[in-house]
């Protein structure tokens, strides 16, 4: 697809996300985190709206979201640097708020902040966050070792992310206990890098959802992934608030999930580690992979039909009527 | 996953079986749903696929952005840029291709654009506007009638006004069943837009056409039931108006949404895209409330010469169902929700929208 101009959905953790790193920033759109040696680092810039919103704000996503980028290549968070871009007149008490949460995530994940930057611009501008960090790799997980028959897991709810913020964001009141699922995951996730379990593949389905992440999972590669529409854990909250919009759960961001690749043999441990941590409680194994229909991923529905999980190219918007 | 019992398993493949065999007396069965969240769940819970070979569920014109015609965006655009003011719309709307442009890709000749949720938002961009602003009003009496009451019970900024491409889906169907242009044996009607009109206005459709009409909800086993009650309507050699929806709608309709409906509105003729005037299938401002109708406020002028198509989109014969999105030489190819040639590439109740993302360019 060929445009002259940056459009939202350039933005929105779709295909044209994918299209712009591959095209424009002739990057590898294959790994969240760069492996260096024995060091992985990754980099993430944050503008959400509202900027605090129930189950956290942009300071907490800001270090959850770059903790998870690092997990997912198989690194323990070690360091982080922020830098704030603040229009004139934004109030020092949020400011505080938002460096608190981003404190009290930082400890929770065990990690040290340790430089930043701030510019101010003018006002209505808005207020953004980058994040840097650094991490030990434990071991590198790079997705070469993804097999035919390998499962996949999800470790809890999706879609809860998305639809708290459009909830929000939009006033549209539908839901009052949906809240956002921003986590940073290292307490679930490290113990399962430092096991002996093998991993194939890990990533945070954030943007895109869990529709975007699988069908990252096997972009261009020779496999395709089934996944089976009643093992995917979905909220009742999240369920109604997708009825009411006309959007699938499927679609809707997550920032507190990781969808994991395992082997068969070491699937079932997996899950149980998962299971002993309260983020992991509702993981699930949802599908896996095949060889029958590369690049596509397939959802399997309860009725014994089946459909196309497509790579979002728009952004999903609640139905007029 | 816990679904509600509307999806439930167990349900629905009684129902798929029911349907099977008692569908074997028929040659072919052409049902036709006349509303585009229908084709979402279809196309979302593969239904057809667990239909037999001989009944086509077809999608009929039940998207309100798959119908807006192209000579309203065109105007819209035209007036929006050279007045130099505000149009307000629906996500979905921004991308429909006039005969030239989109709303969006007229943001490039200078139009301005904000998309809102709904007319309450409007109502807030409006007031914090300086200059003019439009709502395009879009969509079947579902969305007409909560503008209608807005309108009566809100104090709306002077600089706000309406441009409404507002239809009304009994007679819309009605008139395309007159015009000869539907080859159907059966209908499902929409379950959201019944609750406003109630199922009255079907009755026409039902005894003048030998039609049987089964008011349907959105879920699996909303649909299948529906599906089922038609043939058995038909086996019995009925054909009447039946309500499978009763959990939400009655056979009068919302009377209260009637009435702000007529007070606001009159229903008149309307262009439907690719299929021309429908007569009485529109709400146009009673003239009590010219100053809220932007066509006359500012005048609108409408171009007599335009396309009403992209030129080798089908999507008139998608809406008719007497294509499906595939046989379309466009589909997939050229056309996808990124760049939709057509209008029912476009919003998530648009048929080749909804093929698109469950089938992928099959
Ligand atoms: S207005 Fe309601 S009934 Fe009509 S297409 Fe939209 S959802 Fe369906
Ligand atoms: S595929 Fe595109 S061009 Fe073809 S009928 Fe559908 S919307 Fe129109």
């Amino acid at each position: 697809m060929t445009f002259d101009k940056i459009t939202m959905d350039h933005g929105s953790g779709g295909k044209l996300t994918l299209e712009l790193i591959e095209n424009i920033f002739k990057a590898n759109a294959g790994l969240d985190s760069a492996i260096l040696g024995d060091i992985a680092f990754t980099t993430d810039s944050h503008s959400i709206t509202p900027l605090f919103f129930r189950g956290g704000d942009i300071g907490k996503l800001s270090v959850s979201g770059t903790m998870n980028d690092l997990l997912c290549v198989g690194a323990k968070p070690m360091y982080l640097s922020s830098a704030f871009i603040m229009e004139e007149g934004f109030l020092i008490s949020d400011l505080k708020k938002i460096v608190q949460s981003m404190l009290s995530e930082a400890k929770s994940a065990n990690v040290e902040i340790v430089c930043g930057d701030t510019k101010v611009i003018e006002s209505n501008k808005g207020f953004y966050v980058n994040t840097s960090a650094i991490g030990k790799i434990i071991r590198p997980i790079d997705g070469s070792k993804i097999k035919e028959g390998d499962k996949i897991i999800a470790t809890g709810n999706i879609g809860e992310h998305g639809f708290a913020i459009l909830n929000e964001r939009e006033n549209l009141q539908l839901t009052s206990h949906l809240a956002s699922d921003c986590a940073e995951l290292t307490g679930l996730i490290l113990p399962i890098i430092e096991s002996d379990l093998e991993i194939h593949w890990m990533r945070d389905p954030t943007r895109g959802g869990l529709a975007m992440c699988l069908n990252e999972l096997c972009y261009k590669r020779d496999f395709g992934v089934e996944v089976f529409e009643e093992l995917v854990p979905i909220s009742q909250e999240v369920l109604s608030i997708s009825e009411m919009l006309g959007i699938e759960p499927y679609y809707s961001a997550n920032e507190g999930k990781m969808v994991i690749v395992v082997p068969p043999k070491d699937a079932s441990k997996i899950l149980d580690l998962l299971h002993k941590h309260p983020l992991g409680k509702n993981a699930s194994l949802i599908g896996e992979i095949t060889k029958d229909h590369p690049q596509k991923v397939l959802l399997n529905l309860s009725y014994g039909t089946k459909r196309l999980l497509s790579m979002p190219i728009v952004e999903k918007m609640p139905r007029i009527c | 996953m816990q679904w509600s019992k509307f999806k439930d398993k167990d349900l629905v493949l009684s129902l798929a079986h029911g349907i099977k065999q008692k569908a074997k007396k028929f040659d072919r069965l052409r049902i036709m749903h006349v509303c585009g969240t229908h084709e979402n769940a279809i196309a979302r819970y593969a239904l057809r696929d667990l239909l037999p070979n001989n009944i086509k569920l077809l999608a009929g014109p039940g998207c309100p952005v798959c119908v807006t015609s192209s000579k309203d965006i065109d105007a819209i655009i035209n007036y929006g840029i050279k007045n130099d003011c505000t149009i307000l719309t629906f996500g979905d709307m921004l991308r429909v291709k006039g005969s030239a442009y989109s709303l969006l890709s007229a943001s490039k000749l200078g139009l301005y654009v904000k998309m809102v949720y709904g007319l309450d938002e409007a109502i807030y961009y409006a007031k914090q506007a300086k200059k003019d602003a439009i709502f395009f009003s879009v969509g079947f009496e579902t969305t007409a009638a909560p503008v209608a009451s807005i309108i009566k019970s809100v104090n709306l900024p002077e600089n706000l006004s309406f441009f409404s491409v507002h239809k009304y889906t009994p007679n819309g169907v009605l008139e395309l069943l007159k015009a000869g242009k539907l080859n159907i044996d059966a209908l499902i009607l929409p379950g959201h837009a019944s609750i406003v009109s109630g199922l009255a206005p079907y009755e026409k459709v039902a005894s003048s056409f030998n039609l049987p009409c089964v008011a349907a909800g959105f879920e699996p086993v909303d649909v299948l039931g529906a599906i089922l009650m038609i043939i058995n309507q038909l086996e019995d050699n009925i054909c009447k108006v039946e309500n499978e929806y009763e959990r939400l709608l009655n056979y009068e309709g919302n009377k209260l949404a009637q009435k702000a409906l007529n007070d606001i509105f009159d229903i008149t003729d309307s262009i439907w895209r690719g299929l021309g005037i429908i007569k009485n299938s529109g709400f146009e401002f009673k003239k009590t409330y010219n100053y809220l109708n932007a066509k006359l406020k500012f005048n609108i002028p409408f171009s007599d010469s335009y396309t009403e198509e992209q030129k080798g989109c089908r999507c008139a014969e998608v809406i008719l169902g007497t294509i499906e999105p595939p046989q379309c030489p466009m589909y997939a190819k050229i056309c996808n929700p990124h760049n939709p040639v057509g209008p029912c590439m476009v919003s998530d109740e648009g048929t080749c929208r909804n093929w698109w993302e469950v089938k992928g360019d099959i």
